[in-house]
């Protein structure tokens, strides 16, 4: 049985994440934000069809390419010295520090309680047909699993091979990897939850959603 | 060298990278190097950072981003760009936005229009025909009638009996089609219908186009090569010799490479073997004429056991087994052929200044490609880190690779796991083969993977292969 | 207790005349409320007799005022009144003007559709002693005064398809069809059947029903009311307004105002106005046939006197039909067509059997056909000098002449002739093989086939020389400007897909617009098609003379006309010519965007309909290519608007003579035009870039409240939902086009 209160109070301790952006390619950078402590928005709207705050733009083979927030914070530092120069692919460009929402500090907390299944070695990860249609169509907490079944499809260097899941026997409560992303040696791919456990979680997101209070 | 002072960016990774840095370092020209994340260790990074410092080098988001590629030659101020091979080297379209963009530059490698003719498989069978160069038997043009079609077929059965063929195969396949998809073979006229169908119907499915080809299959062939150089008036073209490069994993991947393409004063061969290379070299010269071809390119032939040729496709590029004709090669009497420096040389612009006759050949060549795999399971790639790699320095050796010296390296997850190029020279084929087991008995490699298995490679494939090497 | 109830009579109507007019002053409103204010001091303190006769004389000057304001009512205020929770409903009319009715399929909200009424209905006439009951189908939107889940009237995909399917049985049960316009639009969703396709459906069945159709329009809002308009006499409400857009709608567009804001209300009134909305301009256009006069104000449930006098028009209108389809009714012709006021009372009392034959079926549909083809001739400009129009009539009457000889008549005995060839032919076959059967036995099956010489020559050696080495030939024969820029493009997808920046002379020249990684179309401009779909040089235009012009003066709307045919040195939105692909010949009709949208007004219907007609008479397959419309020409209200029916008969007319009518959409294809003669086509196809719909997201949202998904509109969604028939790859246009039309054509076209 965990202390959710305990890992509440050090997420209280810093309740926010910091995220670094980068630029995607190499190109001249043209910041719109200049200053620090700017409130910027993640993409909105039902369908999240309205892009986030502009944050800067970067130029390559004279095409300008809008780079927007993608969640709701405040900018912390931004590289101002590089504005208007070229730079080189995975650049550090500004840091945006994100108030963690009540679903995200759930998903937190969830890490730390749920059994992790994880990569046995960095490659890129999929669910099996069968498994990857049903959580497409209604969640992965739609899918049960049982240790020695058949989950994953492994893909490195152009090979395919299956991987069984080994652990306990429960539902898929959260799924950690992307499509078409490698995932390294020891990376959480699905976190899943014993049958017994549901109680505990259940607790832990009636903790979060009364103690814990939303900043943007 | 002309006046304007050339810069080259090297549009490709790993050990290519490599060997193109040292041919600029050669000719005297700055080059710049760029990497992605994974390849941060590559060799060719720490190479281009050691000649050119930190400005020779660039972090990119993937090799397969032409913007990245020439944004980056942009503000490294280059002025030419070299593909190396694999990635853009045989991408016409890539060879002609680098030559027609607004700030052109050089592109290391044929004309872009000549990169897309011989780059079509049917036209350069048509070429080929209409300078009666030898093709394989077959259609050599999409076919859409199904009447015409099994006619193409009965001709092919009843031509194979005549050649004395026992086992006559027809090959049906999708003319859009590529990389072994939709092919089908058929062993009687009896097969034809249906296979010719279902062939139709998946090239309709998957490609939207109806056309079938229709060619012999040719079995247990040998796999020549013949290396062409042109400069960029595409009128003085020669050759750099044969090369043979029938030793191939299963999935058809080269392993070992030997120059020249057979050994008729070592090796019985049931043929004229001296008269199949001759035979080779003048059609392939005979094609580049036509189309005024102006830089390095390989003409691909297979030769049937009966010592027919036939032409396979051309390659316009470079290619990784390019050193192993150098190593044979002399220009004037002289040694240390590099092709990669004579591609790059010609290429922007410089003569030839030299001729056919001035070319020469010595010895034979073999090269390794040690590949951390494992031949023994469908030669599946390994991957993990490499602790150790020596090979033996001898002055009948080099090796290319992007393993850096003495520190551990991870092979990234991204690229094929090849670890080096070994080519060895010998005054002939037993010396040639002797000092090859020599080298692949003294060679150091070990390493392992994330879950405590040690390294597999494919030495003990490649030490098998030498016994019989140009054997045929 | 009188008094009081008349008074709050009163009061009603003078709130009812405050709704009316709006925000405007009016000291003729002024005096009324003070009036009645006054009185209503007064009644406190007056004896009854006074209090009677004060509120007469009060009565008696509402009723002098309000015939006053009648006459300053403005478009704009015909609009209020139309959709005055108090104006008269469909079921008033029901209940006042027929003489018993079943409501078919919805009890209040409890209906597939509450804004869609259907009622069989009768009308009891007597001719002596002899009592007539005349049945009729009822159709009709209903707003029932406010009621929430009426939707206002404005019907659902659905609801239209129910109309469109009591239509059909009305056409069985042979008896007349009474459609009563009330609509300020049809709902604008895509779900099934879909706003625009349902409206096509309804206006195509429509032009071929096979019994009368009298509408009344008392709010005629764009498609929603040519769902149920389509008819073979017309009558509007005199406080009625029929129009191819609200103002609100057409003030918004004016305007540019972005979406959640609201048009100034002087610009809204002077929309209005422009659009030529009201009764009586409708009836000068020659879209109506006849006003049916309200009271003062606009008619609301409690005129009785309106209800008489409507069942009176309605009675005349469709005896008027029936007696103008033949028969023996001359005196009753006559008196029908003279067409006043105390006549209508007669029509009651005179006995119309509302029946037709088949032949009379026949005359009917085809009279309504030429009744809509009259229709906007105005409304377009023509230029061609009267040589020219001559030339072009006598060639009408000589392909007429040539197809009825070549497919008609000698067709018909080429295929007799042809068949018995073909069955001799058949028979000596039979003969010869069992004659040489034994001979052919002979050989062995799996003897060695000796090479023949000249057939191993063809697996070595070059074929077909003639034809070059090189047999690809790369690139298309019109490449966009786009192509000649040196930039980088990204590809919408890129985030989700990974698509690389491409680069613009490839994605515009060689990919023809297309991602090379996720397959997502760019538009490309309308001239790409001309010139790499069809076979080269094989476009013939014609009637591009016919020039899209300003029939109702809209202000500022010549200049806006004459910098789009600057612009695309064209002049109207819709091309029309004879084309080849790979040498079959067919007639196409193309709508593009870079000429105001690709909207369609008179000119673009009548090259439409005039190239649907050269296409039935030489007997060619038609191609609509949607090159992206916008929807009806706004600035030209019912002239544009009433092209949908206008040209969706002409669509029915080539189809019924035995040709195919292939719809292609292509960038952006909505409102008027997809809801009618394009969407009524069996074959629409689309390439992956259309976007295809009734309304645009903007719109949905204003009008529905509903947040639509970015992709609603996309071709595959409107593939899922069976809107299209099939997706095509822009690249592979022309190949698919060629493959549709040998598999696809219609009966009479030449190449069968």
């Amino acid at each position: 049985m965990i202390d959710v209160k305990t890992i509440l109070e050090e997420i209280k301790a810093a309740p926010y994440e910091e995220i670094e952006i980068t630029a995607p390619h190499t190109g001249v950078i043209n910041f719109e934000i200049t200053t620090p402590g700017v409130k910027v928005a993640g993409s909105s709207g039902t369908y999240r069809e309205k892009p986030g705050t502009l944050l800067a733009a970067i130029t390559r083979e004279h095409n300008a390419k809008p780079i927007h927030a993608s969640v709701n914070g405040e900018v912390s530092h931004i590289r101002s010295d590089l504005d208007g120069k070229f730079v080189e692919a995975g650049e550090p460009l500004m840091v945006v520090r994100h108030f963690l929402t009540k679903d995200e500090v759930v998903e937190a907390i969830l890490q730390k309680v749920l059994f992790l299944f994880t990569a046995p070695e960095r490659a890129k990860y999929y669910f099996i047909p069968s498994a990857d249609k049903k959580i497409k169509a209604s969640g992965c907490r739609s899918v049960t699993v049982k240790p020695g079944m058949e989950l994953f499809i492994v893909s490195r260097m152009k090979r395919e091979k299956p991987l069984n899941y080994e652990g306990p026997e429960g539902i898929i409560y959260a799924v950690y990897f992307d499509h078409d992303q490698n995932v390294d040696m020891g990376g959480p791919l699905i976190g899943v939850c014993p049958e017994d456990q549901t109680g505990v979680i259940q607790d832990v997101i009636n903790r979060v959603q009364s103690d814990w209070e939303e900043r943007s | 060298m002309p006046e304007k002072k050339h810069k080259v960016l090297v549009a490709n990774r790993g050990e290519i990278a490599m060997r193109i840095v040292q041919a600029c370092q050669k000719l005297g020209l700055p080059s710049v190097c760029v990497y992605t994340k994974e390849d941060a260790h590559s060799g060719h990074v720490a190479l281009a950072r050691s000649i050119g410092g930190e400005d020779a080098v660039y972090r990119i988001s993937s090799y397969h981003d032409a913007n990245e590629l020439l944004s980056v030659a942009d503000h490294a101020g280059a002025t030419a760009v070299h593909p190396g091979y694999g990635f853009f080297a045989e991408d016409y379209r890539f060879a002609r936005r680098v030559s027609e963009r607004s700030n052109p530059l050089v592109f290391i490698g044929p004309s872009w229009r000549i990169i897309r003719s011989l780059g079509d498989k049917i036209n350069t069978k048509r070429l080929a025909r209409s300078l009666n160069v030898p093709t394989v038997p077959g259609s050599d043009r999409p076919v859409y009638d199904e009447i015409e079609a099994e006619e193409i077929a009965e001709t092919l059965f009843a031509f194979q009996a005549e050649q004395g063929i026992e086992h006559s195969v027809v090959l049906v396949k999708a003319s859009a089609g590529g990389g072994g998809m939709g092919i089908e073979e058929i062993h009687d006229l009896d097969q034809f219908k249906t296979v010719y169908r279902r062939i139709r119907n998946y090239a309709k499915r998957q490609f939207h186009d109806e056309g079938v080809l229709i060619e012999q299959r040719i079995f247990d062939f040998n796999h020549l090569e013949v290396q062409v150089v042109a400069d960029r008036t595409g009128k003085s073209i020669a050759h750099f010799g044969t090369r043979n490069c029938s030793v191939q994993s299963t999935g058809r991947q080269k392993r070992i490479e030997v120059a020249p393409g057979f050994r008729p004063q070592e090796v019985h061969y049931a043929f004229d073997a001296s008269k199949v290379l001759k035979d080779i070299v003048s059609y392939s010269l005979r094609m580049a004429e036509e189309v005024g071809y102006d830089n390095v390119g390989t003409w691909e032939w297979i030769v049937s056991p009966m010592g027919q040729p036939f032409l396979m496709e051309v390659n316009t590029r470079i290619q990784v087994e390019n050193g192993v004709s150098a190593a044979i090669s002399r220009i004037k009497g002289q040694g240390g052929v590099d092709l990669i420096r004579e591609q790059i040389r010609l290429a922007l612009g410089e003569p030839m200044g030299y001729t056919q006759e001035d070319i020469t050949f010595e010895g034979v060549g073999i090269e390794y490609r040690i590949i951390a795999e494992d031949p023994a399971n469908k030669f599946t790639p390994w991957v993990g880190r490499i602790d150790a790699f020596e090979a033996p320095v001898n002055d009948w050796t080099s090796t290319h690779t992007q393993i850096p010296q003495g520190e551990p390296y991870v092979i990234p997850t991204e690229f094929d796991p090849n670890l080096a190029l070994a080519i060895i020279w010998g005054k002939d084929l037993a010396q040639a083969k002797q000092r090859g087991m020599e080298f692949l008995d003294k060679l150091i490699l070990s390493g392992q993977d994330q879950t405590g298995d040690s390294l597999r490679s494919n030495v003990r494939f490649l030490k098998e292969k030498t016994v019989t090497l140009l054997q045929f | 207790m009188d008094i009081e109830k008349r008074i709050a009579e009163l009061a009603e109507r003078l709130a009812y005349i405050r709704d009316i007019f709006g925000e405007r002053d009016n000291a003729n409103i002024t005096l009324l409320a003070s009036k009645l204010d006054e009185f209503s001091e007064r009644e406190k303190t007056a004896q009854p007799p006074e209090k009677v006769r004060l509120l007469q004389q009060l009565e008696e000057l509402f009723v002098f005022l309000e015939k006053k304001l009648e006459t300053d009512l403005t478009p704009m205020d015909r609009v209020r009144i139309v959709r005055h929770p108090l104006r008269v409903s469909l079921k008033d009319i029901l209940e006042n003007v027929y003489d018993n009715y079943t409501e078919i399929g919805g009890q209040d909200e409890y209906s597939i559709d509450p804004s869609m009424l259907i009622a069989r209905a009768y009308i009891t006439r007597r001719r002596g002693d002899k009592v007539f009951h005349q049945p009729v189908m009822v159709i009709g939107q209903e707003k029932g005064h406010g009621q929430e889940f009426r939707n206002g009237g404005s019907v659902k995909p659905w609801g239209n398809a129910k109309a469109l399917q009591y239509m059909k049985v009305a056409e069985i049960e042979r008896i007349p069809i009474h459609a009563y316009v009330s609509t300020p639009g049809a709902f604008p969703v895509e779900d099934y059947p879909g706003a625009a396709q349902q409206i096509a459906r309804n206006i195509y069945e429509m032009a071929g029903l096979r019994t009368p159709v009298v509408s009344v329009i008392s709010e005629g809002g764009s498609g929603g009311a040519e769902a149920i308009g389509l008819s073979d006499l017309r009558l509007m409400f005199s406080h009625g307004y029929y129009s191819v857009i609200s103002p609100e709608g057409a003030a918004a567009i004016e305007s540019g105002i972005r979406q959640g804001q609201r048009a100034p209300a002087e610009l809204i009134e002077a929309c209005a106005r422009r659009l030529k909305i009201t009764a009586q301009d409708n009836l000068d256009m020659g879209y109506i046939d006849r006003i049916v006069q309200e009271p003062h104000l606009g008619a609301r449930a409690y005129h009785y006197d309106f209800f008489k006098s409507l069942r009176q028009e309605i009675i005349k209108a469709t005896d008027e039909v029936y007696l103008r389809m033949g028969g023996l009714n001359f005196f009753r012709a006559r008196a029908v067509a003279r067409n006043k006021a105390a006549d209508a009372a007669e029509a009651e009392n005179m006995y119309v059997s509302w029946t037709l034959d088949d032949a009379a079926c026949d005359r009917l549909v085809w009279r309504r056909y030429q009744k809509y083809r009259n229709m906007a001739k105005q409304a377009f400009i023509d230029m061609r000098t009267p040589s020219t129009r001559f030339f072009s009539r006598t060639q009408n009457l000589l392909w007429s002449g040539y197809s009825f000889i070549r497919y008609d008549f000698l067709g018909k005995h080429e295929k007799k002739i042809g068949k018995a060839l073909r069955d001799v032919e058949g028979e000596v076959r039979v003969v010869v093989n069992k004659i040489t059967a034994p001979l052919r036995r002979g050989k062995p099956k799996n003897a060695v086939l000796a090479c023949d010489p000249e057939k191993k020559q063809k697996l070595l050696e070059l074929s077909q020389p003639e034809q070059g080495v090189c047999l690809d030939d790369w690139g298309w024969s019109y490449v966009s400007p786009r192509a000649r820029e040196d930039k980088a493009v990204t590809c919408p997808n890129a985030r989700i897909s990974g698509c690389l920046d491409l680069w613009a002379p490839d994605l515009y020249g060689d990919f023809a617009g297309v991602c090379a990684h996720c397959g997502h179309h760019f538009p490309m401009e309308y001239q790409w098609y001309l010139s790499n779909v069809f076979d080269k040089d094989s476009i013939l235009e014609f009637n591009a003379e016919i020039e899209a012009g300003n029939p109702l003066e809209y202000p500022g709307f010549d200049k806006k006309l004459e910098d789009a045919k600057k612009k695309t040195g064209r002049k109207s939105s819709c091309i029309t010519f004879e084309a080849r692909i790979d040498n079959v010949k067919i007639v196409c009709a193309t709508l593009y965007s870079a000429f105001r949208g690709g909207s369609v007004g008179a000119a673009e219907g009548e090259k439409f309909i005039r190239a649907l007609a050269r296409a039935r008479k030489k007997h060619y397959p038609f191609l609509a290519y949607v090159h992206g419309t916008a929807g009806i020409r706004i600035q030209e209200s019912l002239n544009g608007l009433i092209q949908m029916p206008r040209v969706t008969m002409a669509v029915r007319r080539y189809i019924e003579a035995g040709g195919l009518y292939l719809v292609l959409y292509d960038t952006n294809s909505y409102a008027g035009p997809v809801a009618s003669f394009l969407g009524c086509s069996p074959y629409q196809f689309s390439i992956r870039s259309a976007n295809i719909g009734f309304a645009g997201p903007g719109v949905i949202k204003e009008t529905t409240g509903i947040d639509i998904p970015p992709d609603y509109h996309r071709s595959y969604q409107a593939l899922a939902r069976g809107h299209i028939q099939g997706i095509w790859d822009r690249r592979e246009v022309r190949k698919n086009l060629k493959q549709a039309l040998l598999t696809i054509g219609g009966r009479n076209l030449y190449y069968r």
